[in-house]
């Protein structure tokens, strides 16, 4: 019904271009735009997020074009110039960057396939010269092949639904019968770039099967685990973005908390340079995220301050914009040095071994060991948690939101091995705990940053006194953010220890058994 | 959503002229936008080169729903619809009349409407009847062209009356002055004499030769020739409308 829905179909190749808008012209009135002609680079995150939101970005020097998944076009001249990635706020304030902003947020728009677009608009138009069809004949091949994709892209116009019929009756006895995404050029310019489409994701998705064992289950974990760590190297090395330390800091958490939840899988000998070269790489790039953190805060730090308080804080954010350069530098020296990549390897030779010696519960079923898993970490989470109220001390709270951490890593994890809907009406209120603890938890180290930035300074001049005086601000306001959190610590984990939910968990993991 | 309708009493003041370029104007801004042909010369409809559906009529817009959302059709440029007038409308009084609250059917078939579109602008034809009184009804503003000679003002009077008599607003009225040629001495005078008036406007629509014909072109002249001294009077006018 919409004005904007378009079909697209293969045009075969013994038909020629003009041979069609003959055909055409015999019942239309074909009035033909300017021909285009282009190489253009195609732009979305690491993580395809406008792929999957059904949008298309190209660039070709500084034009940008945005397909939107209604169809409509938004154009920018004069955007960007954006070689290796750039972030949003590269773009100038208009339609262009308000779009993108929604939907990519805090990742960088990397060029990933380059095509070649040949072709031109053409519009039908009836006896009264009014337009009733537009229609886009387009060339789509890779730079350099002579293969091409030719397409013709239908775009019908709301109440001429006659015209449509009609135009599609014509497509078929010119044998255009074959419908085609108008993504085919971009998807084969992916896969010549060694890319394809959602193939990487930050959501871990594994499918562990139930009759595995232990040892083959986990061993799946910790290669995927692996993957994702090597694919976000070359990006937080780069430096593209921050999503891609963040991504491989999470790979690395997890693989260490499987690697102590599961003890007793693989031999605990074998192991122990694993482990601790794990607790390495997350110590090596713990400096960077940390910097990070703060420096993705910095816009909503500034609004909390009263305007003139705020220079100092800008002179605090730049300190730390510069000290986070540092670390990166030797975070990145770190990530490519040959220890790291003979490390990696070294696990992954272990993890592809034929029989990697395995520990006592290697031959277990991995159901039996998961819900003892998560058996534990519920267990742990439920008691530590009935003592939550407003007058908790920070340190139990911290230590809450670990075990909550642990419960939701193993959660998903075996996540494969149970009932999707009931397992994920027990996640519903762990997300819901971790999220207001993480809040209460990232505003309390924030303020002990300032603190401790605070306390190791001697004033010696007005800049000095205006910069402690906007740190000493922004700590109460992060404090006032903070505490009244508190008051809600007791309801949110109820949901969470409710009949229903114990009953839930008993009913998914069973009682305690030996194993 | 807001509906705007160019209404007035008197015949071929340009209120077809200036529904047809402010519909393409609020289109321009990003708001999906329904330009609503309501008289039955189509007027408006022949200058989009739409003529309605076939199965379309005066009966179909009465019963609202899909029956009207059928009648919908594209115009040439995206985000700009357009409900054609049907030559049944000649007689939509008489089917107004067998309506239930006859006098506030058109607000009520237009309402479900504000789902797909930012605004809707009317374009009314010139006489008081029910149908008028469904427009002033169903309207946020009604924009009135006047063309700057007595007679346009012994209209405007008959209009107020007519919405006093109804109980509705006169504050909904806006008006601006159409077809003005400076050179004429009572062009000139009128507009001296009414500019401070509540609901005149500052914007005015000159006489102007690119206007004239867009019956010939067959195009908003604010699409045509968008950097003409016409589509700039059009465009102050619209933006007037708007921000007040
Ligand atoms: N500003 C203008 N300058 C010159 N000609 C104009 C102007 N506005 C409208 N016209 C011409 O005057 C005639 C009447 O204009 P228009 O159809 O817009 O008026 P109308 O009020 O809608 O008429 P009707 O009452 O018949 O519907 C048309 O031929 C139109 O081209
Ligand atoms: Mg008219």
């Amino acid at each position: 019904m919409s004005q904007t829905v378009e079909d697209t179909w293969i045009i075969p190749e013994t038909l020629e271009r003009d041979r069609l808008e003959a055909v055409l012209a015999q019942q239309f009135d074909v009035e033909a735009m300017p021909e285009y002609g282009a190489v253009v680079t195609y732009m979305d995150t690491f993580d395809w997020r406008l792929y999957q939101a059904g949008m298309l970005l190209h660039m070709h020097r500084r034009s940008w074009t945005l397909y939107e998944k209604s169809g409509e076009l938004i154009l920018l001249k004069g955007g960007p110039n954006c070689k290796k990635g750039c972030m949003v706020e590269a773009f100038p304030e208009g339609p262009m960057r308000a779009a993108l902003a929604q939907v990519v947020g805090i990742r960088a728009l990397l060029p990933l396939a380059k095509v070649e677009l040949h072709g031109r608009q053409l519009h039908l138009r009836n006896k009264d010269d009014k337009i009733v069809l537009r229609l886009v004949l387009e060339e789509q091949r890779l730079p350099g092949e002579n293969q091409a994709f030719r397409m013709a892209r239908v775009f019908p116009l709301r109440g001429y639904e006659e015209e449509l019929e009609a135009v599609r009756v014509l497509f078929q006895t010119q044998g255009i019968i074959q419908p085609v995404s108008p993504l085919v050029g971009f998807e084969a310019g992916c896969l010549a770039a060694g890319r394809k489409p959602l193939d990487y994701s930050s959501k871990l998705v594994l499918d562990l099967e139930p009759q595995m064992t232990a040892l083959e289950a986990m061993r799946k974990v910790y290669l995927l685990l692996l993957a994702v760590i090597r694919r976000n190297i070359p990006g937080a090395v780069a430096d593209l973005d921050s999503e891609f330390l963040h991504d491989l800091r999470v790979a690395v958490r997890r693989t260490r908390s499987a690697l102590s939840q599961t003890k007793g899988v693989f031999a605990a000998e074998a192991l122990k340079p694993f482990r601790e070269g794990f607790a390495d790489l997350g110590r090596a790039t713990g400096p960077t995220r940390d910097l990070d953190v703060y420096l993705l805060i910095e816009a909503a730090c500034l609004a909390r301050l009263q305007p003139e308080l705020r220079v100092g804080l800008q002179a605090y954010f730049a300190d730390i914009a510069r000290q986070r350069r540092k670390a990166q530098r030797n975070m990145a020296r770190f990530l490519c040095s040959d220890k790291v990549n003979q490390f990696l390897q070294d696990w992954e030779d272990f993890l592809r071994m034929e029989i990697p010696p395995g520990g006592p519960l290697a031959a277990k079923p991995i159901t039996k060991l998961a819900s003892r898993i998560i058996r534990k970490h519920s267990a742990k989470v439920l008691q530590d948690g009935q003592n939550l109220s407003a007058d908790t001390p920070d340190a139990e709270v911290h230590q809450l939101r670990i075990e909550c951490k642990k419960l939701r890593y193993s959660m998903e994890f075996f996540s494969s091995l149970y009932d999707e809907n009931n397992f994920s009406q027990l996640l519903k209120p762990l997300k819901a705990v971790q999220a207001i603890l993480g809040d209460f938890n990232d505003l309390s180290v924030q303020q002990e940053h300032l603190l401790e930035s605070i306390s190791t300074m001697h004033v010696h001049n007005n800049t000095e006194a205006g910069y402690i005086a906007a740190l000493g601000a922004l700590m109460q306001s992060l404090y006032e953010e903070q505490e009244p959190l508190r008051d809600h610590f007791a309801e949110v984990f109820a949901s969470m220890a409710s009949d229903e939910q114990l009953e839930r968990i008993a009913s998914l993991f069973g009682k305690k058994q030996p194993i | 959503m807001s509906i705007l309708a160019v209404y007035s009493i008197k015949g071929g003041v340009g209120k077809t002229a200036t529904a047809v370029n402010l519909a393409y104007l609020a289109s321009q801004t990003g708001t999906k936008t329904l330009l609503c042909d309501l008289d039955p010369q189509g007027a408006a409809s022949f200058y989009f080169r739409i003529r309605p559906h076939h199965k379309y009529s005066a009966k179909k817009l009465l019963k609202g729903g899909t029956h009207l959302e059928d009648g919908i059709r594209a115009t040439d440029y995206p985000g700009l619809d357009m409900l054609p007038a049907d030559f049944s409308y000649r007689n939509i009084d008489i089917a107004l009349d067998e309506q239930k609250k006859s006098e506030r059917r058109l607000a009520k078939v237009l309402q479900p409407l504000s789902k797909e579109y930012g605004r809707i602008v009317l374009d009314c034809p010139p006489n008081l009847t029910l149908l008028s009184e469904n427009i002033f009804y169903a309207s946020d503003i009604i924009l009135v062209p006047m063309v700057p000679t007595t007679l346009s003002l012994l209209a405007l009077k008959q209009l107020y009356t007519f919405l006093d008599e109804l109980g509705s607003g006169r504050e909904k009225v806006r008006i601006f002055f159409s077809m003005v040629e400076r050179r004429k001495k009572m062009h000139r005078q009128m507009i001296q004499a009414m500019h401070n008036k509540q609901g005149v406007l500052d914007a005015a629509i000159p006489h102007n030769a690119d206007i004239e014909r867009m019956g010939l072109y067959r195009q908003p002249v604010t699409a045509a020739q968008p950097s003409s001294v016409a589509a700039d009077a059009y465009k102050n006018l619209w933006s007037e409308l708007i921000n007040g």
